[in-house]
């Protein structure tokens, strides 16, 4: 039962993560690899606000607004030039890749190679059923399911969030019905980049000590974590999220923790090659 | 129909129109004019550009030569949801729809450029033409059938009580009966209430018995224009779309 608690936190981490990759996906048909050097450039923001004194709950906001603002810049000035001159989509991979191995090892060049860590300390420890939590985690999973029920709201009830699932079904009807695709997608780059940068935080305050390349491989649970709930789908992202984080977690106490991702990677090649359009997925999303 | 949806008509006319895509012309030197209160039907075989030309019209393929009006107003190459905003509504032909929204949110998402306040009242509106959408408000758009689909298509439009309505092949794939339905009842309907009404259709006779003029594509250029009851009485239109002989061969 303590691995399971243990997943439910890696879940609600990944959770947060997934919501924001496939939303991008989703809205702007870009498959942003570079999402995991943009959660890792927002710690090291939080990081650094942290130990110049600003408490972690606060220096969060400092992380959570480099996401946005460098997702917001990646679309800009990077993916949309590429987009505009109708490039295949597979350019855009590539220049995704790119994009996140000169954020992570342009990170790693000013900030160093050691490991650091928080000022934050992790708390009291609480029991419940069987699985064991520190503070930090249960305000890390009390963050989670806030953050994912204000996505949900935004989603379903506001005029911005059906505009994106509009814009996202069909761009082109969308603004035949007076939507501002454009400035709708800028919007989602900010809210899905904002998404980003508090995982990036929240993920890091769950490992305890990180480096510059520690989000390299949460790509592999990312990309299994959404195509298990069906790509574009953020409902599904959720359910994606919490299948691999409990997996993952629960596997850990069986095998090697090092394994981790092989176990994502295999559920990934399972519903890549059963089901690519996931389970909350249809045929139409690919 | 009884539910007043639409505001006044207004005129719209193309000029020595071209469009195409990449550069390169589908549709050529068209000159056609829509005015309130009337259907305007284009008629032609495949490939003739039909759909191409309404697309230039709403700003969805690039205008590569001449001009679009509407009433005064130069909408050349404006960008859709500008020319959305002036008051003219299309439906596609396929992907007329936002399948994972609701009945409910796609007609929202109509009413888009409505103040927030507008739209209940103006879904209700919308609903009194359709009545059939009222038992399916929370089913998901990629679930109805195809006429019930068309009707969302139609309703979403009418949330914003277009002054034009430009209707791709509102028929296509619909049982004869609902297709008739749908053109006499509700595109006849929206012209007599004082809209402006373009319409491309495949059935030929049917747009025929709606409209009020007529214009015929082929090879991307008006080849034949007239009131219905004249291009029956042309032979050469009676050959090619009312049943009567081989159709032009596609031209695309």
């Amino acid at each position: 039962m303590s691995s399971f608690g243990f997943g439910l936190v890696t879940a609600a981490v990944l959770a947060l993560a997934t919501v924001g990759f496939t939303m991008q996906f989703a809205v702007t048909n870009v498959l942003n690899l570079a999402y995991g050097s943009v959660m890792i450039n927002s710690a090291f923001v939080t990081y650094y606000l942290n130990i110049h004194g600003v408490p972690t709950w606060v220096a969060l906001f400092g992380g959570v607004a480099t996401g946005a603002i460098a997702s917001w810049l990646l679309n800009q000035f990077v993916f949309t030039p590429f987009q505009r001159r109708n490039r295949p989509p597979i350019t855009i991979v590539i220049v995704a890749l790119g994009v996140d191995l000169v954020g992570t090892f342009g990170l790693q060049a000013i900030v160093g190679g050691s490991y650091v860590s928080f000022r934050q300390s992790p708390g009291h420890e609480y029991h419940f059923l069987g699985m064991f939590f520190s503070g930090l985690q249960l305000v890390i999973l009390g963050i989670a399911v806030v953050v994912l029920g204000i996505i949900h709201w935004l989603l379903r009830y506001t005029r911005l969030g059906k505009a994106m699932r509009a814009t996202s079904a069909n761009p082109s009807l969308a603004r035949n019905s007076g939507v501002k695709t454009k400035t709708i997608i800028s919007t989602t780059w900010l809210i899905s980049g904002a998404l980003c940068g508090l995982a990036g935080t929240v993920f890091a305050l769950n490992t305890g000590v990180f480096e510059a390349t520690s989000a390299q491989l949460y790509i592999v649970l990312l990309l299994a974590a959404m195509f298990l709930g069906g790509p574009g789908e953020p409902y599904g992202a959720m359910f994606g999220a919490l299948v691999i984080g409990l997996s993952t977690e629960i596997s850990a106490a069986y095998v090697n923790p090092q394994y981790k991702e092989v176990i994502a990677f295999v559920a990934l090649l399972g519903m890549l090659t059963f089901r690519p359009y996931g389970i909350f997925g249809s045929e139409k999303t690919l | 129909m009884s539910v007043d949806l639409s505001k006044a008509g207004m005129v719209l006319a193309t000029s020595d129109l071209s469009a195409g895509y990449d550069g390169r012309a589908i549709v050529s030197e068209i000159a056609v004019e829509a005015s309130p209160g009337q259907v305007i039907s284009i008629v032609g075989p495949n490939g003739s550009g039909k759909s191409t030309l309404l697309k230039s019209l709403v700003g969805v393929v690039k205008v590569l030569g001449g001009h679009v009006k509407l009433g005064d107003a130069d909408i050349t190459n404006m960008a859709p949801e500008e020319i959305a905003k002036l008051g003219v509504g299309y439906v596609p032909q396929i992907d007329d729809v936002f399948p994972p929204l609701s009945v409910k949110e796609n007609l929202e998402i109509g009413g888009y450029l409505l103040a927030r306040r507008e739209i209940p009242a103006r879904v209700d509106a919308v609903l009194e033409v359709f009545p059939r959408l009222k038992n399916m408000m929370t089913r998901k758009a990629g679930k109805l059938s195809g006429g019930e689909r068309k009707m969302l298509a139609m309703g979403r439009v009418l949330m914003l009580s277009p002054s034009v309505l430009v209707l791709d092949e509102p028929t296509a794939n619909l049982a004869p009966i609902v297709a008739t339905q749908l053109l006499e009842e509700y595109v006849r309907g929206f012209a007599e209430h004082g809209s402006t009404v373009l319409l491309v259709e495949q059935r030929a006779k049917a747009a025929l018995r709606i409209s009020d003029w007529t214009y015929v594509l082929g090879g991307g250029r008006v080849v034949l224009a007239g009131a219905p009851k004249d291009l029956e009485q042309n032979p050469v239109f009676v050959e090619s779309f009312l049943g009567g002989g081989t159709r032009p061969a596609p031209t695309k």
